[in-house]
């Protein structure tokens, strides 16, 4: 653990001590090594148990894929941001960086902490570097609100959570994951327990995000810069569904029952948000809402506690972090050179760029989880074990397909097909850095095709 | 040396890679050179030395800290109300009739509300200048152009529906004070030919207008002189005159109930963003507007508003609002090189009072020397005026005017015209300004081609309010679809002034 720990940490010196001309370079690079070296993390040890353990961290299963998509994410970020920051002063370009680092270092803490309450100072602490990147770097002045929606949607969301866990650990005497499994499970069914199931979930329903208490993801989504808005899709709203999965082992049989209205929100935004979707004119917040109707599905599949449910709601989550970010990166590369988000404006893409029009085929198609995508494969995980658990949601889950897969279609026509305006004819020509980074989201994305069982957890 | 002293050499040296070479300086002076140490360098090191900075940083921190205390003045909230927003997708510059119309119509156009964040930019909230509100206020469909005919008829057409498109909710129905005085153009004998052409494209384009004889006239007219009046054209239909303002008002009032956000300020220099487009044998040089920098009135704070379109509405000053992009300020001969020939040119507009002049059915006459004049209100006032000729153009420092020309130029031929007129009285005369375009005193519709993003809607010569509704749609459209939908309006666009064919009209005023 500690191996990728430190050489994450050591990259704040290094970043302020390198000359100004190679911060993003030397990051960039940085970061790759460490993402590779984090893959030893995907091995698997013959029994479904820990491995790299140590007091606090230790990886299972589960974390592993979470945390080899966050360290693969940190290189691909710092990339992002190298266009749209050179006109900063560089001591405010290193400070920028930093704050990066300093919320993947907690993020790798927090989803290799083996006890609870660790996860949750980190799962708190992670709100922070977030926060300074939202409000003091988004492109707009609605990113004041962003920021106080964030934070205390989050906040709100989460104090429950730590009473919960203080309560748990007075009765259980640990809050350590490996150990939780084994106590007595909670079999009382009074309002009390009632009240510290939810407390215990709605920290992570919160950050997910749940339907009815989602308003401040595409707040933060389209007003953070492109970095934050990366971090955000492709791993804080994971943090979430990790967090439930958690949790969920030792919320005992009260899940039965009280899971239901979560469930019917759950599946209820994945319908409503997509049809939001199908009328937005914003393109990063047609995105952002995107991932809320995932996240729906993700919920789903995480409060069945079916195998098949958790296999395809965590392989979701990696699938969808790496489509997310990359159809963030694909927006902020039209961004950048058409300055508006406004998708009637920058149309037609697709004549004056036309390998960006690649990438944004495979992102959406991605995002309608066209099989033999993990996506798909994770979707159709969920959607059946759903039936299983009651067979008329697959009214709601097939619409919600429907409607998802009209929006993706929606979005890539907008952008790539039709005629293009003629103010935007001649557009700077692509980078080979902003290639590079669609490929390198794309790519693992395209691989995993081929051996989803890395990313399926336990199963 | 002794060991101490080497020790203590080195210990220095270390220090000396950090401080400054007084501190490393003093040291040399006193114990000599220092043996095996890295070399300090005489001149300034690569590095920035960190503890100088930081000493810089904590001393400008104290200031800081020392002047927020109470009793000074500085406070570390500035005063943000009137700045406009940080980006936004469309900036139109300049608030008058043709900016608020392209404002109303995007927002008008747009599939769904909040789709475009659109910013005006006005440069005096008081309109003092403006050729809007300084405008006669007439409309007509009597342009030689079919394009002009078109863009009158559909603008009348506005007009008429006009609560249909601008009315608000809960706010009073607008009513434009339209006065259906029709116009009256005169002609004498050598350009009675250039009169019936006109007549004829005027009736295919579906205009109202009939040709009267010199006796006619005089039957309608009683008190008209047709003393070398060969043909006479009158506008039965769509035509007269109204008030400016509360058309601009109007639109204003529409446009921000549908979320346009308003600010004054001055638009003092544009970012661009350029690439070299190339082919076997040439290169070009394509620019993107970027951001629009924008300073409040009477004030130094300003802000870079960066966009995706920007709109060129700003009227007489275009000309130099257009030379912040570029446009006109490249090498003499290259397309880069040739400027929006849009200028500033004073007119004079006279109120005159006179008791025994002619009737509530005065038409707006226009006599074939080029005066001008209508009736305003019911109290026997009337507005005239002229255009000067071209050797005579006064001054545009000012708006300052000039009676002599009056009494020089406009008074012996409307005495002459109208008899009634030889006994008035000038109760009081403005001045405005045309946007006039230098090439043929006809509209620049559309995008620069080598300015990508900026849109044109300027230069229309005076005859501007009438067709603002039209251009405004037509504006809308070409930002929206990319093409003209309502009215193909293509002539119009900037391509005629680098081939420099002007597209004249054979009657203007």
């Amino acid at each position: 653990m500690l191996k990728i720990l430190i050489p994450t940490l050591m990259l704040i010196p290094a970043i302020w001590l390198s000359p100004a001309k190679w911060i993003w370079q030397m990051t960039t690079m940085n970061g790759l090594l460490i993402a590779t070296a984090s893959l030893i993390w995907m091995k698997k040890p013959w029994d479904t148990g820990w491995s790299f353990l140590s007091p606090y961290l230790g990886t299972d299963s589960l974390s592993s894929p979470l945390l080899v998509l966050s360290c693969w994410l940190l290189p691909l970020m710092v990339m992002a941001s190298q266009n749209h920051m050179t006109s900063e002063p560089i001591p405010r370009q290193r400070l920028y960086i930093t704050i990066m680092v300093i919320l993947h270092s907690l993020l790798i803490l927090a989803f290799g902490a083996t006890e609870l309450l660790m996860f949750y100072l980190m799962f708190e602490a992670t709100l922070i570097p977030t926060l300074f990147l939202i409000t003091r770097w988004g492109n707009q002045t609605e990113r004041l609100t962003a920021g106080t929606y964030f934070l205390f949607y989050t906040l709100a969301g989460s104090l429950p959570l730590l009473v919960a866990l203080l309560m748990l650990q007075n009765d259980t005497g640990t809050l350590s994951m490996l150990i939780l499994p084994y106590t007595q499970p909670l079999t009382h069914s009074n309002w009390g327990s009632g009240f510290w199931w939810t407390a215990c979930l709605l920290a992570f329903l919160v950050k997910m995000p749940l339907y009815g208490i989602h308003l401040w993801l595409p707040k933060a989504h389209v007003e953070a810069p492109v970095a934050g808005s990366m971090v955000l899709a492709a791993v804080l709203l994971k943090l979430g569904g990790y967090g439930m999965m958690r949790i969920l082992v030792i919320l005992g049989p009260l899940t039965k029952e009280l899971a239901y209205p979560f469930m019917v929100l759950a599946l209820w935004g994945l319908i409503m948000t997509a049809a939001i979707c199908l009328r937005q004119t914003d393109l990063k917040s047609l995105i952002a809402y995107s991932s809320v109707g995932h996240m729906g599905l993700v919920v789903a599949g995480i409060l069945i506690q079916t195998t098949w449910g958790f296999s395809g709601a965590l392989t979701l989550m990696i699938a969808h972090g790496l489509t997310s970010s990359a159809l963030f990166c694909l927006a902020n590369t039209n961004y950048e050179r058409t300055h508006t988000r406004t998708m009637v404006l920058a149309r037609g893409l697709q004549a004056a760029l036309p390998l960006m029009g690649l990438w944004w085929f495979i992102a959406s198609v991605a995002n309608l989880a066209l099989p033999p995508l993990p996506n798909f494969v994770a979707e159709v995980s969920i959607i059946m074990s759903l039936w299983n658990w009651s067979w008329w949601t697959i009214f709601l889950t097939g619409t919600g397909t429907l409607i998802t897969a009209g929006y993706s279609l929606y979005m890539f026509l907008m952008t790539q097909r039709g005629p293009i305006p003629s103010h935007i004819l001649p557009l700077p020509p692509s980078h080979t850095r902003e290639h590079l980074l669609i490929a390198l989201h794309l790519l693992p994305l395209l691989l995993l095709t081929l051996k989803p069982s890395l990313i399926w957890g336990w199963c | 040396m002794s060991t101490w002293t080497r020790l203590h050499a080195k210990a220095w040296t270390a220090r000396g890679l950090l401080s400054s070479r007084r501190v490393t300086d003093r040291y040399t002076w006193h114990y000599g050179q220092l043996p095996s140490c890295q070399t300090l360098s005489t001149c300034t090191p690569l590095r920035k030395d960190l503890f100088r900075e930081l000493e810089a940083q904590l001393s400008d921190m104290r200031k800081k800290v020392s002047s927020a205390f109470p009793g000074s003045t500085w406070n570390s909230f500035q005063d943000n109300r009137d700045l406009p927003p940080e980006r936004a997708d469309i900036v139109i510059i300049g608030g008058g009739i043709m900016g608020w119309s392209t404002a109303f119509w995007l927002k008008h156009k747009e599939e769904s509300l909040g789709d475009l964040k659109i910013v005006v930019i006005e440069k005096d909230p008081t309109y003092s200048q403006a050729s809007t509100v300084l405008s006669a206020g007439g409309i007509r469909q009597q342009f030689s152009l079919l394009d002009n005919i078109n863009l009158s008829l559909a603008s009348a057409d506005f007009i008429r529906h006009i609560n249909g498109y601008l009315g608000v909710m809960n706010e009073e129905p607008i009513d434009l004070q339209f006065n259906h005085s029709g116009y009256l153009f005169l002609a004498n004998e050598d350009v009675a030919h250039i009169m019936e052409e006109n007549h004829i494209t005027q009736k295919y384009a579906g205009a109202q207008v009939a040709l009267l004889s010199p006796t006619q006239l005089k039957e309608k007219f009683p008190w008209i002189n047709t003393e070398g009046v060969a043909l006479a054209s009158y506008g039965l239909e769509n035509e007269g005159s109204f008030d400016p303002w509360i058309l601009l008002n109007s639109f204003k009032r529409k446009a921000r109930s549908l979320g346009v956000v308003q600010c004054y300020g001055e638009v003092i220099g544009m970012d661009c963003e350029s690439q070299t487009l190339g082919s076997f044998s040439s290169t070009r040089d394509i620019k993107r507007v970027t951001s629009v920098t924008v300073q409040l009135l009477n004030s130094m704070q300003f802000q870079p508003v960066e966009c995706s379109i920007v709109v060129n509405a700003a009227g007489a000053f275009s000309g130099k609002l257009a030379a912040m992009a570029g446009i006109g300020q490249g090498p003499e001969g290259s397309m880069a090189g040739i400027p929006l020939p849009v200028e500033p040119r004073k007119r004079y507009v006279y109120v005159v009072h006179c008791p025994d002049g002619p009737g509530l059915d005065t038409p707006f006459l226009i006599d074939h020397s080029g005066v001008y004049f209508r009736r305003e209100g019911l109290g026997g006032n009337y507005i005239a005026g002229t255009s000067p000729e071209e050797s005579e153009e006064p001054d545009v420092g000012d708006l300052e005017v000039d009676h002599k020309f009056f009494e020089e130029k406009i008074w012996p031929t409307l005495a002459h015209r109208v008899p009634a007129f030889e006994k008035l009285k000038v109760t009081s005369a403005w001045a405005g300004y045309y946007d006039y375009n230098t090439l043929d005193q006809n509209g620049i519709i559309g995008a620069h081609p080598l300015v990508n993003n900026m849109y044109f809607a300027t230069g229309f010569s005076g005859h501007g309010l009438q067709h603002s509704p039209a251009v405004g749609c037509a504006v809308a459209e070409l930002i929206l679809n990319g093409k003209f939908e309502a009215l193909d309006l293509s002539r119009f666009g900037f391509r005629r002034i680098l081939t420099k064919e002007p597209m004249l009209e054979r009657n203007i005023v």
